[in-house]
C-alpha cells in the first residue's frame, strides 16, 4: 500500500479504531500523522532493513493488524488520554513507546523486545515504506 | 623454605603446627599470613612449579549428567594453581547472596557481607587490585568519560568490576613463601588420604604420594584442605577408611551442592546512536582496571523470585555469533595461552582468543553471568577409574534447575524493557531464550567455577563446614576456597575465596596462640 492509497483509508482507520471527532483529527498533531507513525525511533537503531523485517514479522505475529488501517487505529486507541483531551498535551509517540517498557506492554518480534507501539509502528513501515 | 617430595628419603614424616594442602590462590594466600610467625606451617602442592602433564592427569575425571568442560583443563595443578592461567575478574558478592530467600531452596550464608568486608579490604592488594571500590560512582570520579547507562537503579543496575593484572600467583608469591623459613612448602607431594583418628573426631595425619611411588606422611595441629571443590570433596570421600562415605560426611552432603556461574551469551543489545559512550562497560585485557556490567536489583530478585545475575557487554560486529565461554576457550586455546604468558607475551598472541572491540561499536552481545541455585543433585563423586596414585578419580554430576532456566530468561526479559525504557536502546533475545520448552541450548557454558561441594552451614545437617571453615565433627580439619560458598552469586570467586582464606588464617591464628 502507498501513502495515496492509504489516505483513501484513513477515514475507515478512525473508524476501525472507534474514534471519535477529535481522534479522527490524528493528522492535526505532527506526532501523529501518518509520517511520524510510520517512522519509529527504532530507525536511527536497528536501520530500516531490520525494521522493515520486524514489521513484516508484527503482521503474520498479529494477523488482525496486517493493514494500514488496523495499525492506525491500534496506535491510536492505546493512546491513554480521552479524546476530548486537546492532541497537544497528550503523549508523544516516544512517551508511548517508554510507557510500554515501563508498563510491560513488550512484544518480541524476532527477538527484539519491543513496546507494542514500536512494533506496530515497524509494521506500519514496512507497509508504507515498500 | 622449599624441598621437591620426590627427594625425600621414602616414609618420611613431615610435621608442623600448620598443614595447608594446596598452594593455589586459597592456599597461597593462607601461607603468606604465616610468613614470620612463630608457627611451622607446612603448604604441601602436588605439582611443581611448572605446567606438567602427568600432574594434571590426576585432575582428569569423568562428566556425567550436563555437558562439562574437560576436568583437568579447567583446573591447573602446579604452584599458583588456576591462577596461571585466570582472566582476573574481581567483584564482591552483594548482600542478598549472603540472605536466606525463600525462594532459592537452601540458600543463605551463616555469616554476612558485613563480616566479610574486612577481609575483602586485605584480599584487594594479594591480587593486585585498586582501592576497595565498586561503585560505579566511585570510578565515574576517577574518569568522567565513564558513564553509565541511564537505568533505573532499582531495576538494573552498574556492578563494578575490578581486574587483576591477572596476578599469578605461581610467579608472583614463589619467592616470599620460598624465603619464608617458617613456611616450608613441599612440591610434587600429592595428598591421597585424610587419616583420622579412631573416634573420627580429628585428623592425625596426611598420606603423601609422589609419582615415582614413594610415601610419606604429614601431620600438624590443624589442616586446611585448599584444593579447589572438586579436588576438596574428592579428597575428603576418598579418605574413607574409618567411615565408608568419607569423612564430614555424616549427612551426605559431601561432593553435593556442585555450582557453577551460567556464563553464555542470551542476547545482544543494539545501543542507540544518543545513548552515552558504553566505555564504562569496555575491557581490554591486561589494561582496563574496572569495568560495569549490568545488574538484577535485588528487589527485582525478590519480586519475580529469580536468582542473581549479572551480563556484560561484548562490543560485536554485526551478524557474528556469540561463543559460550566453553565453546571459543577450548583446552587447546588455553594451552596456547599458558605458553604465550610463559614467554612473556613474546609475539602474536594465540589465534582464537577474544579480538578487541572494534571502536565505536553500537552492538554489543549480553553475556549472561547468572547465579546457579544450590542443587543437592548436582554433585561430584568417586569414580570406578583409578589414577596414577591409585587415587579414585572425580565424577562430575552438573545439574541446573528450572528455577536456573527461568532466572535466565527473566533476566534478560527484564534487560530487555528495562533497555528499552531507558531509550538506551534495544535488546534481542537468542533463538533459544525466546523457547519456553525449559530446556538449554548445546551451547550451555560455565565459568569455570566450582563451588559448593563442602559447604558452609551452622547445622551440620544442612552443611560440610561450619561458620569458620571448620569440618562439622573433625576438631583440626578446616577448608579454604570456593567449595564452602553455601550459594555463589553471581561474581567470579577468586576475591570472595581469598577474602575467606584470610578470614580462616586470622581464626586460625587465635586457636593456636
Amino acid at each position: 500500500m502507498n501513502r495515496r492509497q492509504f489516505l483513501g483509508l484513513s477515514a475507515t482507520s478512525a473508524l476501525f479504531a472507534g474514534l471519535t471527532g477529535s481522534a479522527c483529527g490524528a493528522g492535526t498533531h505532527a506526532a501523529f500523522d501518518l509520517d511520524a507513525l510510520a517512522r519509529p525511533d527504532l530507525l536511527s537503531i536497528l536501520g530500516p532493513d531490520v525494521v522493515r523485517a520486524i514489521g513484516l514479522h508484527y503482521r503474520r505475529l498479529v494477523p488482525g493488524e496486517n493493514q494500514v488501517p488496523a495499525l492506525h487505529g491500534a496506535i491510536l486507541a492505546t493512546r491513554p488520554w480521552p479524546s476530548r483531551v486537546p492532541w497537544p498535551v497528550g503523549p508523544s509517540i516516544a512517551d508511548m513507546v517508554h510507557d510500554d517498557f515501563a508498563a510491560g506492554r513488550t512484544i518480541v518480534v524476532q527477538g527484539w523486545v519491543l513496546s507494542v507501539t514500536e512494533a506496530r509502528q515497524s509494521a506500519l513501515f514496512s507497509l508504507l515504506s515498500a | 623454605m622449599h624441598i621437591d617430595a620426590r627427594t625425600l628419603p621414602n616414609g618420611s614424616v613431615l610435621e608442623a603446627d600448620l598443614c595447608i594442602v594446596g598452594a593455589g590462590a586459597a592456599g597461597i594466600s593462607m601461607a603468606l599470613e604465616w610468613i614470620g610467625s612463630r608457627h611451622k606451617v607446612l603448604l604441601l602442592e602436588g605439582g611443581g612449579f611448572e605446567y606438567e602433564p602427568a600432574m594434571q592427569d590426576l585432575y582428569r575425571g569423568e562428566i556425567v549428567g550436563l555437558p562439562y568442560y574437560p576436568l583437568q583443563a579447567a583446573r591447573l595443578h602446579y604452584f599458583g594453581g588456576t591462577t596461571g592461567h585466570w582472566a582476573g575478574f574481581c567483584s564482591t558478592l552483594d548482600p542478598i547472596d549472603f540472605e536466606k530467600r525463600e525462594w532459592v531452596p537452601h540458600s543463605g550464608w551463616p555469616i554476612r557481607r558485613e563480616e566479610l568486608d574486612p577481609f575483602y579490604v586485605r584480599a584487594q592488594p594479594l591480587l593486585e587490585l585498586g582501592p576497595y571500590e565498586y561503585a560505579a560512582a566511585d570510578w565515574q570520579r576517577r574518569d568522567p568519560t565513564l558513564v553509565p547507562l541511564p537505568l533505573d537503579p532499582r531495576v538494573v543496575w552498574t556492578k563494578m568490576w575490578q581486574f587483576s593484572p591477572p596476578t599469578r600467583f605461581g610467579s608472583r608469591y614463589r619467592d616470599p613463601v620460598v624465603a619464608a623459613p617458617n613456611v616450608h612448602l613441599y612440591t610434587h607431594a600429592n595428598v591421597c588420604e585424610l587419616e583420622a583418628n579412631d573416634s573420627v573426631t580429628s585428623i592425625q595425619g596426611l598420606r603423601v604420594r609422589t609419582l615415582d611411588g614413594k610415601e610419606h606422611r604429614a601431620r600438624a595441629q590443624y589442616y586446611v584442605l585448599a584444593c579447589c571443590s572438586i579436588q576438596n570433596a574428592r579428597l575428603l570421600l576418598a579418605s574413607n577408611r574409618r567411615t565408608p562415605a568419607g569423612l564430614g560426611n555424616e549427612h551426605d552432603l559431601v561432593g553435593r551442592f556442585f555450582m557453577e556461574h551460567i556464563e553464555m551469551p542470551g542476547g545482544q543489545l543494539a545501543l542507540a546512536p544518543d545513548a552515552a559512550d558504553p566505555k564504562m562497560y569496555g575491557m581490554e585485557f591486561g589494561v582496563t582496571k574496572a569495568r560495569g556490567e549490568l545488574a538484577l536489583n535485588g528487589a527485582v530478585q525478590r519480586e519475580r523470585r529469580i536468582l542473581n545475575g549479572t551480563v556484560s557487554l561484548e562490543a560485536a560486529a554485526p551478524g557474528e555469533e556469540a561463543k559460550s565461554n566453553f565453546q571459543w576457550a577450548t583446552p587447546e586455546l588455553l594451552a596456547a595461552f599458558r605458553e604465550w604468558e610463559a614467554h612473556g607475551r613474546a609475539g602474536p598472541p594465540p589465534a582464537g582468543l577474544p579480538e578487541p572491540p572494534p571502536p565505536g561499536s553500537r552492538l554489543f552481545h549480553l553475556l549472561a553471568r547468572q547465579e546457579q541455585a544450590p542443587n543437592p543433585d548436582s554433585r561430584v563423586l568417586l569414580g570406578t577409574e583409578r589414577d596414577a596414585l591409585d587415587m579414585p578419580r572425580a565424577k562430575l554430576d552438573w545439574r541446573l534447575t528450572q528455577l536456573d532456566w527461568r532466572s535466565f530468561h527473566v533476566f534478560y526479559e527484564v534487560l530487555g524493557r528495562e533497555l528499552g525504557r531507558s531509550g538506551a536502546g534495544r535488546v534481542q533475545l537468542l533463538d533459544w531464550v525466546r523457547r519456553e520448552d525449559g530446556t538449554w541450548p548445546s551451547t550451555l557454558s560455565g565459568g569455570w567455577h566450582h563451588l559448593g561441594t563442602t559447604r558452609m552451614h551452622e547445622n551440620p545437617r544442612f552443611g560440610v563446614v561450619d561458620a569458620t571453615c571448620r569440618v562439622h565433627g573433625l576438631g583440626n580439619l578446616y577448608v579454604a576456597g570456593a567449595s564452602v560458598y553455601p550459594t555463589g552469586g553471581a561474581v567470579n570467586p577468586t576475591l570472595t575465596l581469598v577474602a575467606l582464606s584470610l578470614r580462616l588464617s586470622d581464626h586460625l591464628k587465635r586457636t593456636l596462640a
